[in-house]
């Protein structure tokens, strides 16, 4: 039942991962462009 | 919470996990993005180009006889709910109320819409009846009547938001929702606010910016290439009449509502929902409330917080497009991009609503000969059944990802266009695009795993 569960949320956190990597590339992105604006 | 014929089966036998077609999903949306930045370096969508049916089709079919007959097609098919849903059996899947309401015209009309243009102003019962009210006014008063308020523009599409919210609840949270009974009082009660509100405002005014399907099958018709205008149908360059289209206040929220009531449905099916939901119920009924009110309160907070993490995500994208530089404000930024949400909302109710249509939608035909369920046969098609092999499990999982694809290509494509024609730099609007990319990536993935749901 434990395994169950945890394989339902993983492949519930697998159909998110793209937008999640895209937002924290995103993010990283838009921090290093300041960075270097600012320096 | 509607029962009528989803036809969900079990999928099986799918070359790759379902989740891998959300990977791939957001990889053709990326490659999309960047085909356009390469390939599409100016808008094309902002300028008009159309051109009237030929041989004088456009003429005919804009006509006025044609769009009286329309309207008393339309009138007549509401009498029929309403007269059915009042005096028919109270069997949801006997009585043609239901059926007709909430498959044939909340569904069927869309696809009409995006491929025929904005039928449903043709069909439009209540502006029929209040165009015909209005013109036998004029002709007994003799006179001046007097002209309508002003609509306020702080009102905007705000009534719509609340009419599309408020059939969401009856459809969704509502107990009883499906009986005809009920479809046929809110029927009733829908028309009156609506005749009032074409009194205070003016017929026109009101079915243009605050009559709920009016404007509702309005943003999808604006997909097609197919446009009425000044009494005669005439072709236009396919997603431009989104371009062309002018948010006013509620115009979000709108479209929030629309994408967010699909995706408590797709959600309600789903673990997340049915884990917390008898826990919130049981909340409200330690407040009092009956268990099926308690149930209901449960739903509503969630079709809510549906739609509130809906129109959070877009706003999130807008301010995130607002951080690149440009100078727009928040609500500028907002207003602009909006459009780009309709194909999303149509790729939401495509997908999630494909095999009630296909499977429910099939059942009008021995509806429309025993309206009433008391065994007549109008047109000797009582005896028909609905063929659930029309479509496969399989089939129908590639049809809902190919529409959930094609929907946020067409948004993206949408945002790419008017990205170009608001900023000054090529360079800054693809740049602001990227935080609408993660948007419709997000959109996709919900949009996939909602539909996976119904299989868990």
């Amino acid at each position: 039942m434990l395994i169950a569960h945890a394989a339902h949320t993983l492949t519930t956190i697998a159909y998110f991962l793209p937008v999640v990597a895209f937002l924290a590339w995103l993010v990283v992105t838009q921090v290093r462009e300041r960075r270097r604006g600012r320096g | 919470m509607i029962q009528l014929a989803h036809g969900i089966v079990a999928r099986a036998d799918l070359p790759i996990p379902e989740w891998l077609f959300g990977w791939a999903a957001a990889m053709v949306l990326v490659l999309s993005f960047v085909a356009l930045a390469v390939l599409w370096p100016e808008p094309k969508l902002e300028r008009e180009r159309r051109r009237p049916l030929p041989g004088g089709l456009g003429r005919v079919l804009g006509s006025r006889p044609v769009e009286i007959l329309c309207g008393a097609i339309g009138a007549v098919l509401l009498g029929v709910v309403v007269y059915a849903g009042l005096r028919g059996t109270q069997t949801v899947t006997a009585n043609f109320a239901p059926t007709f309401v909430y498959v044939i015209f909340w569904l069927g009309l869309v696809p009409a819409s995006v491929l025929f243009g904005d039928v449903f102003r043709a069909f439009n019962p209540w502006r029929a009846i209040g165009r015909a009210v209005a013109w036998i006014a004029r002709a007994v008063s003799r006179g001046e009547l007097p002209a309508p308020l002003a609509y306020p523009e702080r009102l905007g599409n705000w009534p719509a938001a609340a009419g599309i919210f408020a059939f969401a609840t009856l459809e969704l949270v509502a107990s009883n929702g499906d009986r005809p009974e009920n479809v046929a009082i809110a029927t009733l009660v829908y028309s009156a606010a609506t005749f009032i509100a074409m009194a205070l405002y003016g017929v026109e005014a009101w079915t243009a910016r605050g009559e709920a399907f009016s404007v509702y099958f309005n943003l999808f018709s604006r997909l097609s290439p197919v446009e009425t205008r000044d009494g005669v149908v005439g072709l236009r360059r396919p997603l431009s009449g989104l371009a062309a289209l002018k948010p006013m206040a509620g115009t979000a929220p709108l479209l929030a509502v629309m994408i967010g009531s699909v995706t408590f449905d797709g959600a309600a099916e789903a673990p997340i929902w049915t884990g917390i939901a008898p826990d919130v119920a049981d909340f409200f009924q330690g407040l009092g409330l009956s268990p099926q009110r308690a149930l209901e309160a449960a739903f509503l907070i969630g079709l809510v917080g549906a739609i509130l993490l809906v129109y959070g995500f877009y706003r999130l994208g807008v301010i995130g497009a607002r951080s690149v530089g440009g100078g727009f404000s928040a609500e500028r930024l907002s207003r602009a991009f909006v459009h780009s949400l309709v194909p999303i909302a149509l790729a939401y109710v495509a997908a999630h609503y494909l095999t009630l249509l296909l499977f429910q939608g099939q059942a009008i035909s021995f509806l429309a000969s025993d309206p009433l369920g008391d065994g007549d046969d109008l047109f000797g098609t009582a005896d028909t059944q609905i063929d659930y092999g029309l479509i496969g499990a399989n089939a129908t999982w590639y049809w809902q990802v190919g529409f959930v694809v094609t929907g946020h290509v067409l948004g993206l494509t949408l945002a790419h266009d008017r990205a170009l024609a608001l900023y000054d730099r090529a360079k800054l609007g693809v740049r602001s695009q990227y935080w609408m990319l993660a948007v419709m990536v997000g959109f996709t993935s919900l949009a996939l795993w909602l539909l996976s749901q119904a299989n868990v």
